[in-house]
């Protein structure tokens, strides 16, 4: 599915990332980034909320399938109309996670979009790369 | 908050010798045999003063005994229900840090609802109204910027305001906000609780999680997911401020996440 991840047209020294240990006790870390990105980015609240709650359900969903010991990997990126968030884990599993599930409804609702793959980590070891991409429009105000 | 010591008991291991056998017995039972409820309550019973134990050991730190007790106990009765003792671990050694868990969880969830500091507050519950009279105004939820301007304060101060309702118990924030009209406007939604829900494919195997959540989360959780209401209109419906709907969400999504990983565990 990587050919669907999103390109935003922003140079790449402001984007901004986290890495963290793969544990839900980070979890309110992430969830404040993300809520204070959208903030100062003037998201109005239902927007902010929004973000907030998407990024927690993504990286809560990643942590689940995360390997022992692993790290979570987040990049915010922010455009002038849309903010973005790609974040990864390693993974013993193969799969992406479902997306028939409640949990990527919850995603999909909060969202503009949301995307998930899975790809080999690339050294070798057997596990993979688990990562959900999403990304959350400015809505548009009238007038 | 300093934690007391995580190994109360161990020095006392015996006393609770004579209920080990009790859990290789439950073990051996199948799912719906009936032995098992009583099986359950003599291990309950028996192992109560350990949830005790700790529950006092969290005193005095401004939350009532009674709850502790509760708390903990409740604690301890899933780390009888989730103890494998095929494992070959020691219950107690897996039952301790469960209860006090439990017991930590209770005091970040709940009990810290008076250290607000008073500017942060009054911030917290000014945004808080802004936001109600602007959204009306405006049919939409606003943006920090447009709160700044009507409440003639700065963006940071807003931004404070903001994010002190995520650093704290809703309880302690809303009360004078909403006051008895969010009782009353509750009453009026009771009956309509479980519209939304109904007919969505996830209803089989999300019923029985759903059901963990108190009426108005449930609620709440339907029509934001379900019906896709923005949180401000959820607002308005339901009588609770963007805020608290946003609050109630976060906490309630956060509860479904445990109850599945449980199911999968």
């Amino acid at each position: 599915m990587s050919e669907q991840r999103r390109h935003v047209e922003i140079d790449s020294r402001d984007d901004i990332e986290l890495r963290l240990g793969a544990d839900v006790v980070h979890l309110p870390i992430v969830r404040s980034v993300a809520a204070n990105i959208a903030m100062r980015a003037d998201f109005d609240l239902d927007a902010i909320s929004d973000l907030e709650l998407a990024v927690d359900e993504a990286c809560a969903t990643l942590i689940a399938l995360a390997a022992a010991e692993s790290i979570l990997g987040c990049r915010f990126t922010i455009g002038s109309d849309e903010i973005a968030m790609t974040a990864s884990v390693c993974s013993d599993h193969t799969e992406a996670p479902s997306t028939s599930s409640f949990g990527w409804q919850v995603l999909n609702t909060l969202t503009d979009s949301a995307v998930t793959w899975s790809e080999p980590d690339g050294v070798g070891s057997g596990q993979h790369l688990v990562s959900i991409e999403l990304s959350k429009r400015r809505p548009v105000v009238a007038g | 908050m300093t934690e007391p010591a995580a190994t109360p008991h161990r020095q006392h291991s015996h006393e609770y010798e004579h209920l080990l056998p009790l859990f290789d017995e439950l073990a051996g039972l199948d799912a719906d045999d009936p032995r098992r409820a009583d099986l359950r309550e003599q291990l309950v019973t028996g192992f109560l003063p350990v949830a005790e134990n700790i529950a006092r050991r969290f005193s005095g730190r401004g939350a009532a005994k009674e709850d502790l007790v509760q708390v903990a106990t409740l604690g301890l009765i899933n780390a009888i229900d989730r103890f494998d003792p095929g494992k070959g671990t020691d219950f107690l050694s897996y039952a301790v840090p469960t209860v006090m868990g439990e017991v930590r969880r209770h005091f970040r969830d709940s009990s810290w609802t008076m250290r607000v500091p008073r500017r942060l507050k009054e911030l917290h519950q000014d945004v808080s109204a802004a936001s109600s009279t602007l959204a009306q105004r405006l049919g939409r939820a606003p943006t920090p910027a447009e709160i700044a301007e009507y409440l003639g304060v700065s963006r940071d101060d807003v931004y404070q305001g903001l994010q002190v309702g995520h650093a704290y118990h809703p309880a302690s924030l809303e009360e004078s906000v909403t006051g008895d009209d969010e009782g009353m406007r509750l009453a009026e939604t009771v009956g309509e609780e479980d519209a939304g829900i109904e007919g969505v494919e996830y209803h089989e195997s999300l019923q029985p999680l759903l059901r963990v959540l108190p009426q108005r989360e449930r609620r709440i959780l339907a029509l934001r997911f379900f019906e896709n209401l923005t949180q401000t209109q959820i607002a308005e419906r339901v009588g609770l401020s963007q805020m608290h709907v946003s609050r109630l969400l976060s906490r309630s999504l956060a509860r479904l996440r445990e109850g599945i990983t449980e199911d999968e565990g």
